[in-house]
């Protein structure tokens, strides 16, 4: 079964599916209209379909060019300069789609006749929720904590959501576009 | 033995010529710690690789003397290979303060000197000496094996120097970081 | 005498004990820490608790350039630098749409699988310390430094090469590479044997590895393994033939599996992976291509918006590289999808009820490498 009549597939299933405007290379990339059609679509597309491999969750934070406050570097001054170069904050580029919002990347595999699928879903910035695939595939698990961690999206229904790269310390979501590193014990 | 390095001074300081034995006594015992420095074994990022190779075939380290041993207690070096997250630190303080003295401590590798390529992390401390005292010194990314001897040569060259005059037969030994400076 | 009777099985009092497995600890192949309960020899409930080596590579990636990012990607899995290149390089690709020349393409095909070789050099070495046997280590080690050699006198590195570059590789290979090369394959084949001999068939070894930490398929499947945890349980999946890339459809080899999904068939598949690997390295010098091993990439990477996905078939596992561009020069998002990651995350249930001794085989034949785990 080829990418098209897959995506053909689903998208008869789900008509409120759409394809992305802006796919990931090379792969059929589908974009999920609402946090609740999350669950119903993985569980078809791991039933039916079968795409049995979850390979990859993780989230794209687009709000915009990444502050240099998130990163702990040492502003030494230049020995013929009067005062340390601050670091420069990056513009936000013409043409580049930054938005208010995270989105979920799922990709899934299949293992007969080989196939990957991406998935992605808009998740608002106040409120990061959405469902948790931890019931339905065992490695969702760790990566929606991971996803929690450097990005502070909560997942409904996840057996055991707490913090698992980052220091017990560490104040914020590091991967998020606005993060402002607070000075800890080990910085000074 | 400690115990009575520590009188051995004392004892040696009112003997006519005392300061003779105290020499030749300085140069067996830095010749015997010198020759069987054991490190723990203690790899945390790609430094441990060639440190595992240091120990290997073809670079045996076991001919300068140092066998790896697995608990600190029984050690008298740490090498910290790799780079050392803030979460890491804590542990590392725990383990270099479980080794008994004289220690040693050998920051291998760019990581551990200053945080290397990972500096501008929010998660990477910049350099170990932040929180333990560091003997050597050593560049690299990863440093080879063969310079990962030249540190433990001049590692050998310190033990050298000591004098167990200047108390319990070991140099005197810092509590905090190298570069610690703010702490009390 | 007034002795009392000794209490019988069912009246002993007996207590759960919290032990931590690391994170400083010989076996534990990294800064791993297990938070083990245990009663008696049975662990009863095991926590991971990983992130003594997070680094913030992701993070990081943000405010490099594609170029500086492939260093940093050195450093994720540094037993296997050159995969983790390739995984690189090769979603930097898709997103600014250039194609590595022939020749470029065979030397990534040879670089990886040296680097696949040497990698389960480890695994071998030190699967064998974790269960005991000290030997192999010396003898697998005496094999990974002419395999880093052959690196070195093409890159100038021996761990973190930063060989593969966007649209090719960064220097050519001499004759003389090609024949060290096929010095050491002719050396080393028949060092599998060797190895066979002295470590997999040996009673000992076979006794504390098989039947051990059994994964079925489904569970695998589920838990997001893949490599030889996944082949070994069954699932003949392998990246270099689900979606070949740098040609790897032209070089014959066989995708290994096994059947029961225990320890030794996880060590095993790794030998005769190095079997394989060998047979693609003969096929890649006796057909190396001539010509150019760098396309026409600008000099500032900069692609247009988008998003790319890559994935190669590391040695731990199917490594893959998810960019997101905003048309900067710097990646906008770059994730790692980690094998070692996923395939630490089934620890948390394969430890239950088994023994210490068979929970160091366990994460021992799993073959994590903490850089990878933790980014």
């Amino acid at each position: 079964m080829t990418n098209e009549r897959v995506t053909a597939q689903i998208l008869a299933q789900f008509p409120q599916l759409e394809k992305d405007p802006s796919p990931v290379k090379d792969y059929p990339t589908l974009r999920l209209p609402d946090a609740a059609s999350l669950l119903p679509v993985i569980s078809h597309l791991k039933d039916s379909l079968g795409f049995s491999y979850l390979d990859m969750v993780t989230a794209v934070d687009w709000k915009g060019p990444v502050d240099p406050a998130g990163y702990v570097r040492e502003e030494r001054a230049h020995p013929f300069q009067a005062k340390p170069a601050a670091a420069a904050a990056a513009k936000p580029l013409p043409g580049a789609p930054y938005r208010d919002a995270f989105t979920l990347v799922y990709a899934l595999s299949r293992f007969a006749n080989p196939l990957k699928i991406f998935l992605k879903l808009d998740v608002p910035r106040e409120q990061p929720r959405a469902a948790s695939l931890a019931r339905i595939f065992r490695t969702a698990d760790w990566q929606e904590r991971e996803v929690f961690d450097l990005f502070g999206i909560f997942f409904d229904g996840h057996p055991d959501l707490r913090r698992i790269l980052t220091l017990e310390s560490l104040q914020g979501h590091p991967l998020r576009k606005d993060y402002a590193h607070a000075e800890d014990r080990f910085d000074r | 033995m400690g115990v009575a390095l520590e009188k051995f001074p004392a004892i040696c300081g009112v003997l006519p010529g005392g300061s003779g034995i105290l020499t030749t006594a300085d140069a067996f015992i830095n010749w015997s710690r010198k020759s069987s420095v054991w490190p723990v074994t203690f790899g945390l990022a790609c430094c441990a690789i060639e440190m595992m190779a240091a120990y290997a075939s073809r670079f045996d380290f076991d001919r300068l003397g140092v066998i790896p041993r697995p608990s600190p207690r029984q050690a008298d070096l740490m090498l910290i290979a790799g780079t050392v997250s803030k979460k890491m630190a804590d542990p590392i303080v725990q383990i270099y303060r479980q080794m008994p003295e004289p220690r040693f401590v050998i920051s291998m590798g760019s990581c551990a000197n200053c945080g290397g390529p990972f500096h501008d992390s929010y998660a990477v401390l910049k350099g170990v000496d932040k929180i333990i005292p560091v003997a050597v010194y050593l560049a690299g990314c990863p440093p080879r094996p063969e310079a990962l001897y030249y540190a433990v040569l001049k590692l050998q060259e310190k033990i050298q120097q000591m004098k167990i005059g200047h108390g319990a037969g070991a140099a005197p030994q810092q509590e905090r970081g190298s570069r610690d400076l703010g702490a009390p | 005498m007034n002795t009392a009777p000794a209490p019988s099985r069912s009246e002993l009092k007996t207590d759960q004990l919290f032990v931590n497995l690391g994170p400083q600890h010989p076996s534990t192949h990294g800064v791993l820490r297990v938070g083990l309960t245990i009663e008696g020899e049975i662990i009863v409930k095991a926590e991971p608790d990983i992130g003594y080596l997070h680094r913030g590579i992701e993070k990081l990636c943000e405010t490099r350039s594609y170029g500086q990012c492939i260093v940093l990607s050195d450093r994720l899995d540094y037993c296997s630098a050159m995969t983790n290149n390739l995984a690189f390089c090769l979603a930097a690709e898709k997103l600014l749409g250039v194609h590595a020349p022939q020749r470029a393409d065979a030397l990534r095909v040879a670089m990886c699988e040296l680097q696949r070789i040497a990698s389960h050099l480890i695994l071998l070495g030190t699967y064998g310390i974790d269960i005991g046997a000290f030997t192999p280590f010396l003898y697998a080690f005496r094999e990974r430094e002419m395999v880093m050699d052959l690196f070195e006198m093409v890159s100038g590195a021996r761990l973190t090469y930063n060989y593969i570059r966007i649209g090719g590789v960064r220097a050519d290979v001499d004759a003389q590479w090609v024949a060290r090369t096929r010095e050491f394959l002719e050396y080393f084949k028949p060092r599998l044997d060797e190895y066979d001999t002295l470590l997999s068939y040996n009673p000992i070894f076979i006794d504390r590895t098989r039947g051990v930490g059994v994964i079925s398929a489904e569970k695998a499947a589920d838990y997001g393994l893949s490599g030889p945890n996944l082949r070994a349980s069954g699932p003949a999946y392998d990246a270099r033939r689900a979606e070949p890339h740098c040609g790897y459809e032209k070089y014959p080899f066989d995708v290994i599996t096994a059947e029961s999904g225990d320890c030794w068939d996880r060590y095993h598949c790794r030998v005769r992976e190095m079997r394989q690997s060998v047979r693609i390295l003969e096929a890649v010098l006796d057909g190396l291509p001539g010509g150019e091993i760098l396309a026409k990439v600008p000099k500032i990477v900069k692609p247009a918006p988008g998003e790319s996905y890559a994935h190669v078939e590391g040695a731990r596992g199917d490594l893959g590289v998810y960019l997101v561009s905003d048309g900067g020069p710097n990646p906008f998002r770059a994730h790692v999808r980690a094998p070692s990651f996923l395939n630490l995350s089934i620890l948390q249930e394969i430890f239950l009820g088994q023994r210490m001794a068979d929970a160091i085989a366990i994460l021992g034949s799993l073959d994590i490498v903490l850089g990878e785990v933790d980014r």
